[in-house]
């Protein structure tokens, strides 16, 4: 289709100007992690490693980064069993009161983050659980939960009920049914959900500012305490983990189902 | 030939096993229950959140004494009294819903031809690679991403210092509500984005053809065909990015250096600095108010776009 050079040219500045605006703040992360000075300067101070090794002694940080790796395993745990058969039940069967259930378990999406943060927060503070890395994992899954319903449901439509019906017929019982057929069938969805989960809890920030404390601070609210004082590049090599972790998940994604999949009409 | 022990192997044996079981605990694999029991799971896990609004609840009607520092036994409506008295609240509240219009307008602005020229490119190289532009922010949280704008931003920053190579005056970037607002668009992109581009894979581009080549100009094609083709998109695209801008709490905090507030920030300072949890819960309350009747004015006036009920891409 010929389009008009005008539209050509404004439409692209726009994507242009996008792009720089998205990709700015992780490129500058990325180069002043290598600076070989003690602040970030531009133009830069030279090449080094250095703040790559200085992280390496930094007790704090390490163990802030394991906490948020360890409340992103909680979360897939949690959120990837119980995501997967409640997307498997919208998509499959009849539901009595499929809107109202609906509007439910879309809750962690419509009360925001700020207002799922406090609740959890006081519930959690009334059965004395706060203090501990588990109840974060358990939060970090109930407010992205929508997201893995949404993966499963969406490849869940395309598996044939039939597939079902014969392995059935061939005497699997609904274990071997499910495990060997429905499951597989679904795998796309729930894989692509369990990456989505894994970073997004990894990234939480609001939820787990509000359901830490002094002693079990995860990596980007540690992050988000050390810019209020100084900005070091210590920190900038820390942040360059989000940036690799955030990398590998676009290309494992990419790999499994293509993010062009994010493009296609419903 | 081969054994004939390994015909039933001990895999098959160990499913049997679980079958009997299965089959102890739930007759019929669940008969018609078996929707029911797949969904309890996350209908536990969201009920976690149902329960913490009814704790919010119930902490915004208590009010807190100042002089024993402890909440008032019986319910009282005095938190929202305080609320709607205060100029604060309304302040804060006003200063939340017209940054979170300004970045929705300025968003989806963007965010449409960004989305028209990935999805109509013919080219598959740059859809991918506007749309690795597009993830990689998105997955790497807003802390970092934020700590990258005070970098670029900040009064040692690079934008400065590189005015100071040719002489001029560091400008003050930062700690402003402009700086809040640039930082929650950047924030917002990939939202609108994905949102949107759905839609306009929808439309299909003969019709654009079709207009252009009985004599209307791009401009007008992409006014009287494309815009109100992409409605639903723009309607769902603009409520996602008005309500998360809305009740941001980082880029605020982080970018407007404790002077440009947004509701959320003053939720979280009554809980942790003025330990005020009565007054903070019922905060909490107004903003999901605000912004339900927000959304449900946009719904009312022009639809709900793609997030109709259903819409749950089944």
């Amino acid at each position: 289709m010929n389009r008009s050079p005008t539209q050509t040219i404004v439409f692209w500045s726009v994507a242009i100007l996008c792009v720089v605006a998205l990709s700015a703040p992780t490129l500058v992360v990325l180069g002043a992690s290598f600076t070989a000075g003690n602040i970030i300067d531009f133009p830069p101070d030279g090449f080094s490693l250095k703040w790559y090794v200085a992280i390496l002694g930094e007790r704090d940080l390490q163990q802030a980064f394991l906490r948020s790796v360890i409340v992103a395993c909680i979360c897939v745990a949690v959120s990837v069993p119980a995501g997967t058969l409640a997307g498997i039940a919208l998509s499959k069967y009849q539901v009595k009161w499929a809107g109202a259930l609906q509007i439910y378990l879309l809750l962690p999406f419509t009360v925001p983050l700020i207002g799922s943060g406090i609740g959890l927060m006081l519930l959690f503070g009334e059965l004395r659980l706060l203090g501990s890395l588990w109840p974060i994992g358990i939060a970090t899954a109930v407010i992205n939960l929508p997201f893995m319903i949404w993966a499963v449901s969406s490849s869940a439509a395309s598996l044939d009920p039939d597939l079902e019906l014969a392995a059935q017929s061939c005497g699997a019982g609904p274990l071997q049914t499910f495990f060997n057929v429905t499951l597989p069938a679904v795998t796309p969805g729930v894989i692509t959900g369990a990456l989505l989960m894994f970073i997004l809890s990894l990234n939480e920030f609001l939820v787990s500012l509000l359901l830490v404390d002094a002693r079990i601070v995860t990596l980007p609210v540690q992050i988000y305490n050390s810019i209020r004082a100084i900005i070091t590049p210590d920190l900038a090599a820390v942040s360059v983990v989000f940036i690799a972790v955030a990398a590998l998940a676009i290309i494992i994604l990419d790999r499994i189902v293509g993010l062009e999949v994010f493009l296609k009409s419903k | 030939m081969r054994r004939y022990k390994t015909s039933y192997p001990i895999s098959w044996r160990f499913m049997d096993v679980l079958e009997a079981a299965f089959a102890l605990v739930l007759p019929r694999g669940g008969g018609r229950l078996t929707p029911y029991l797949l969904l309890t799971p996350a209908v536990l896990l969201v009920g976690t959140l149902a329960v913490g609004l009814l704790y919010i609840g119930d902490s915004s009607l208590r009010v807190l004494d100042r002089s024993t520092f402890l909440f008032s036994d019986y319910w009282t409506l005095e938190n929202y009294q305080r609320a709607f008295s205060e100029s604060f609240t309304a302040t804060i509240i006003w200063r939340s819903l017209v940054g979170a219009v300004i970045v929705t307008a300025v968003t989806l602005l963007l965010a449409f031809p960004y989305a028209y020229v990935m999805v109509r490119t013919s080219s598959a190289l740059l859809r991918k690679f506007l749309l690795v532009a597009l993830f990689l922010p998105f997955f790497i949280g807003q802390v970092v991403r934020a700590y990258g704008w005070l970098i670029i931003l900040g009064n040692q920053g690079i934008v400065n210092d590189a005015l100071a190579l040719v002489g001029v005056e560091p400008l003050r970037l930062l700690f402003n509500y402009p700086a809040v607002l640039f930082g929650l668009v950047q924030y917002m992109l990939p939202f609108g984005v994905l949102m949107l581009a759905p839609a306009l894979t929808a439309i299909p581009e003969d019709i654009e053809a079709a207009a252009t080549s009985l004599g209307a100009n791009w401009v007008r094609a992409l006014f009287h065909v494309v815009l109100p083709m992409a409605r639903p998109g723009l309607i769902g695209a603009g409520v996602v990015v008005l309500t998360l801008s809305l009740t941001d709490f980082a880029m605020p905090a982080i970018l407007g250096g404790g002077s440009q507030d947004f509701v959320a920030n003053a939720i979280y300072d009554q809980f942790f600095r003025t330990s005020d949890q009565g007054f903070g819960a019922s905060l909490t309350l107004i903003l999901i108010a605000v912004g339900s009747m927000t959304v449900g004015l946009i719904f009312a006036v022009f639809g709900a776009g793609t997030l109709a009920l259903g819409a749950n891409r089944k």
